[in-house]
């Protein structure tokens, strides 16, 4: 043991001392040109990214390679070099700059890996820059993706166009979990966000004279959604675009596990209802017709407009019954009138699921009114847990739908979400390994066509995602900075006071 | 004199290794098992950047030899040894020596809690380093600014110990005795410090040097039997002894199982269920199930708790029987219960397994280099890694073969509870599962299931 731990020390010390003094700073020369494209970690070969995203820095696939070295070229004579042991890693500013001038434009890249036999040099494959820029960022929960026990945990926001990572609040700042964080079109002036366990509350942000470019956040007021009318507590949340209604689902979710399937978990309802909770009255407004015990309603989403609520139903299970492979969600339709908070008289079905054995979740309308994106599962609503979930796209105009090919993969596709200006969507996928979920980007243009997805980029993105055990849960974006004070959200949190939702019944 | 007083030192110390290591050694094999000490820049990194995280890394560096309990008890003992001579240097007055083993003692206290962190043992140790190199520089206005100096450096070190943080696996829990042996290592001394300088009634006159020695000796033994009998009274061996149970069970010591349970039965959770899972892999359980304590089914294959020590033997049972879905969600509901949420080198291990076996060979291959990171697992890392995508290697693994060629043929869903409809598709998915077999039958006795086990009987000879 003695002699293994001065072994394990030594050469540990050894590596650190080569990598100060040996640092990858070559020129690559007598490379090998291979006709072959490179094959790198994560894979941005083809991939359309916005003229705003931090730098696509990459590993080779292959990890005997002792040297990687990058070079970006525009049609302007412009360049841009990187060359490192892991990754390459290109300088912020300069990249900043070299996307500005190809904005709607291709970029070429010329990679060579270093092995023993010397370098070899790969075809140069092409990303387009789309003018199309994304939003400040993304917002999302980091949890472990395990069954029902949490450790640390919480809600975190991305600079898409850096690498920075600040946490809103964590775990760590009180007792239980928290999860659903929701904006009104990537605002974090509108914000909903459960707590889970001992101190459970929904915390609301919001302002209902909201005053523009400043970083003052809104105030912060902790609920009790649970009423004696309701199933329970608020939990899929979606905002009206006007920031007035907010429509929740409340559910009565349970996990069962797999004993031999290649799906280990699922999730479900043993009963779900919608439920929208007007802001400014504080007020849950309940409509018999989305409250049915034969119905399994969730995933409640307002139109571009709001004068629409899409959500998924299903019918319920017999009670005692566990054939959850047989619970198959529709997509449908109702209408809202957001002057009244009155809701139409008719369902209309939009995508009829169950027809194909398959089941609707996560729909997500574009902000444009254009499309809807959504995910499809063999059953259930919970696709997350299921490797062949695809995501969808819904042509609003036609009523057609169709598989986005570009953003999906072998493995799972689920939680998604719309830049504002409508042209990017971040979609969690498993892709990776099967088991952490990962935020990746593609870009819808007017006409529906999805381009190739790409990954959340990061400095050394292999190190990176291989050393984080958490999985990137409900990625949404935002528009600035949300300044969110964990702090003071951890002092009301701890605080026994929550206010109380008042019920209005709509008949 | 010098020589007493090192023997003195020395016997201590020698107490503090032959406890730990004799008495102790699985409260040591407990506390390494909730942790994941990574030789890794980010890791480091994440725990250093906040105040405190120095005592924390360096608690939690030697935690990881806690693999090895002797080696656990040296570092142990080496740690409080260097409280008590560090405590003697600042407070260094003859009537009182005996007292410059309290702050130790109180540590040792401190330490018998299994979840007590020895992060707080290096924040009272690098507290008494930087009070010690203070001191060390000439009085005046340079000291002055050293200490200055050292007082934010020092917050950053040890952090703020009031507050329990680090230093407990528990986060609600206020450890009054780190408090108190801190308090004691510190500001004692610093009190005796400044009374040696204004008065002169703490000074030892005329006394010849032999009858100083018979003084300092007296205070010693008084202190260390007063202390011995407080830390005897408050060790809690019953958990020492279900630790061993968990330990014997990690590392599949079947025969020494059995020996010590036939010694003495086993009458907690924990060393009922090893009990019933070393019988079984002796093939002995159905025929000596009522010579041991059962608690029903319960005793057999527990529910699932939301803790992170009950669920792991129970987990070694559903990995032994095949059942790797289960085990695996066991070991990383086990992993994520973890209080102050580590991670654990353990669990790791495990889940690796359990993913190498469901083929889910780039989750397994995700912890695998994480263990590789580490100074015990590394070596067990290097070897499974080729394994993995290598059907026929898995196949031919005398483990992992084995294990898989037990795997379920039919889905179904389960939760928390173990049925016996669990056991009967495990058996009948593969016969040669004796250890299957012995579950299903006891879980029939257990469940006084007569017909069942009837069938079971019936269904075994007809095959013969």
């Amino acid at each position: 043991m003695k002699k293994n731990l001065y072994t394990f020390l030594l050469s540990h010390l050894l590596l650190l001392t080569s990598c100060l003094l040996m640092a990858c700073t070559e020129t690559v020369s007598d490379a090998k040109q291979e006709n072959a494209l490179p094959q790198i970690y994560p894979d941005y070969l083809g991939v359309t990214i916005p003229v705003n995203i931090a730098p696509l820095c990459f590993n080779m696939a292959d990890e005997t390679v002792l040297c990687i070295d990058a070079v970006i070229t525009d049609h302007h004579g412009n360049s841009l070099h990187s060359q490192g042991e892991e990754s390459v890693d290109f300088d912020l500013d300069d990249w900043r700059a070299l996307l500005a001038q190809n904005r709607g434009d291709s970029l070429n890249i010329t990679v060579s890996a270093k092995y023993d036999d010397g370098w070899h040099t790969y075809r140069s494959f092409s990303i387009f820059v789309s003018p199309d820029s994304i939003d400040y960022g993304i917002c999302y929960r980091l949890i472990a993706p395990g069954y029902e026990v949490w450790s640390k945990m919480g809600i975190y926001e991305r600079d898409l166009s850096s690498f920075d990572e600040r946490a809103l609040i964590e775990n760590t700042q009180f007792e239980g979990c928290v999860n659903c964080h929701s904006f009104n079109r990537g605002n974090p002036a509108d914000m909903s966000l459960h707590i889970r366990g001992p101190h459970g509350a929904t915390l609301l942000c919001h302002d209902e004279h909201p005053t523009p470019n400043t970083h003052h956040p809104s105030p912060l007021t902790a609920y009790n959604t649970k009423t004696d009318q309701t199933l329970g507590f608020c939990v899929y949340p979606y905002w009206h675009p006007s920031g007035r209604y907010i429509a929740y689902s409340t559910n009565a979710t349970n996990q069962l596990f797999h004993s031999a399937h290649h799906n280990r978990i699922e999730v479900f309802d043993t009963a779900s209802d919608l439920q929208i909770y007007d802001v400014e009255k504080n007020e849950l407004l309940l409509l018999p017709l989305l409250k049915q015990d034969s119905i399994y309603e969730t995933y409640p989403v307002f139109s571009h407009d709001g004068r629409s609520l899409f959500f998924c139903a299903a019918r319920a299970l017999p009670e005692g019954s566990y054939e959850l492979d047989s619970i198959r969600y529709n997509l449908y339709r109702i209408d809202f009138d957001p002057a009244t908070g009155t809701f139409g008289s008719r369902i209309d079905t939009i995508i009829n699921a169950e027809t194909q054995h398959k089941s609707v979740s996560f729909p997500r309308p574009s902000y444009d009114g254009r499309f809807l994106c959504y995910t499809l599962s063999d059953y259930g609503q919970f696709s997350i847990w299921h490797h062949e979930a695809d995501l969808y796209l819904l042509d609003l105009a036609t009523g057609e739908s169709r598989l986005m090919e570009g953003a999906n993969s072998e493995d799972t596709e689920s939680f998604h979400n719309w830049s504002t200006n409508s042209r990017w969507l971040v979609l969690s996928s498993r892709r990776d390994d099967g088991l952490y979920t990962r935020p990746y980007f593609c870009h819808v243009d007017a006409k529906g066509q999805v381009s190739k997805a790409f990954m959340l980029p990061q400095r050394n993105p292999r190190r990176f995602y291989r050393d984080r055990f958490l999985s990137f849960n409900v990625p949404d974006f935002i528009i600035t900075p949300t300044h969110f004070d964990g702090y003071k959200a951890s002092r009301i949190i701890n605080d026994n006071y929550r206010k109380d939702f008042g019920v209005r019944t709509i008949n | 004199m010098k020589h007493l007083r090192s023997i003195c030192t020395l016997l201590f110390g020698v107490a503090v290794l032959l406890f730990y290591g004799l008495a102790y050694p699985h409260h040591l094999h407990y506390q390494e098992q909730y942790q994941l000490f990574l030789f890794d820049s980010t890791y480091v990194w994440e725990i250093v950047r906040v105040p405190g995280g120095l005592a924390d890394l360096l608690g939690r560096f030697c935690t990881q030899f806690f693999l090895y309990a002797w080696v656990g008890a040296f570092i142990i003992a080496c740690l409080l040894t260097l409280v008590q001579l560090l405590t003697l240097r600042l407070f260094n007055v003859q009537w009182f020596y005996g007292l410059s083993f309290v702050p130790s003692f109180l540590l040792w206290l401190f330490l018998l809690d299994e979840n007590a962190l020895l992060g707080g043992v290096w924040a009272v140790l690098l507290t008494q380093f930087a009070i010690c190199g203070c001191l060390l520089v000439p009085k005046g206005w340079t000291r002055h600014i050293v200490i200055l100096i050292t007082i934010p450096v020092l917050y950053w070190m040890v952090g703020p110990s009031w507050t329990g943080s680090h230093y407990h696996r528990y986060p609600t829990v206020t450890p009054y005795l780190l408090y108190a042996a801190w308090l004691s290592a510190v500001i004692l001394p610093l009190l005796v410090h400044f009374f040696k300088v204004h008065g002169s009634w703490f000074k030892v006159q005329g006394l010849s040097g032999q009858r100083q020695q018979i003084i300092h000796f007296s205070l010693f033994t008084f202190t260390f039997v007063i202390m011995m009998m407080i830390v005897w009274k408050n060790a809690n061996l019953k958990a020492e002894k279900v630790m061993q149970y968990d330990f014997m069970a990690r590392y599949q010591q079947w025969n020494r199982i059995l020996e010590t349970i036939n010694t003495e039965k086993p009458n907690n959770q924990i060393g009922v269920t090893v009990q019933n899972l070393a019988l079984a892999i002796h093939g002995q359980l159905v025929n000596h199930l009522s010579d041991y304590n059962q608690n029903g089914i319960a005793g057999l294959l527990p529910d699932v708790e939301r803790d992170a020590t009950s669920p792991l033997p129970t987990a070694e049972a559903f990995y032994q029987l095949g059942m790797i879905y289960v085990a695996q969600r066991t070991v990383f509901e086990a992993q994520e219960a973890i209080l102050d949420f580590q991670k654990s080198a353990r669990c790791y291990k495990r889940l690796a397994q359990t993913n190498l076996i469901l083929g889910n060979y780039e989750v397994a291959r995700k912890y695998l280099l994480a263990l590789q990171k580490t100074l015990f697992y590394r070596d067990w890392a290097d070897e499974t890694l080729p394994l993995l995508g290598h059907e026929d290697a898995i196949a031919k693994h005398p483990e992992y073969g084995r294990l898989r060629r037990y795997a379920y043929n039919d889905n179904f869903y389960f939760s928390d509870h173990v049925t016996s409809e669990m056991l009967e598709s495990l058996y009948f998915s593969n016969t040669d599962n004796r250890l299957a077999l012995e579950y299903l039958m006891a879980y029939y006795v257990l469940t006084g299931n007569r017909d069942s086990y009837a069938k079971l009987l019936h269904h075994i000879s007809a095959k013969q």
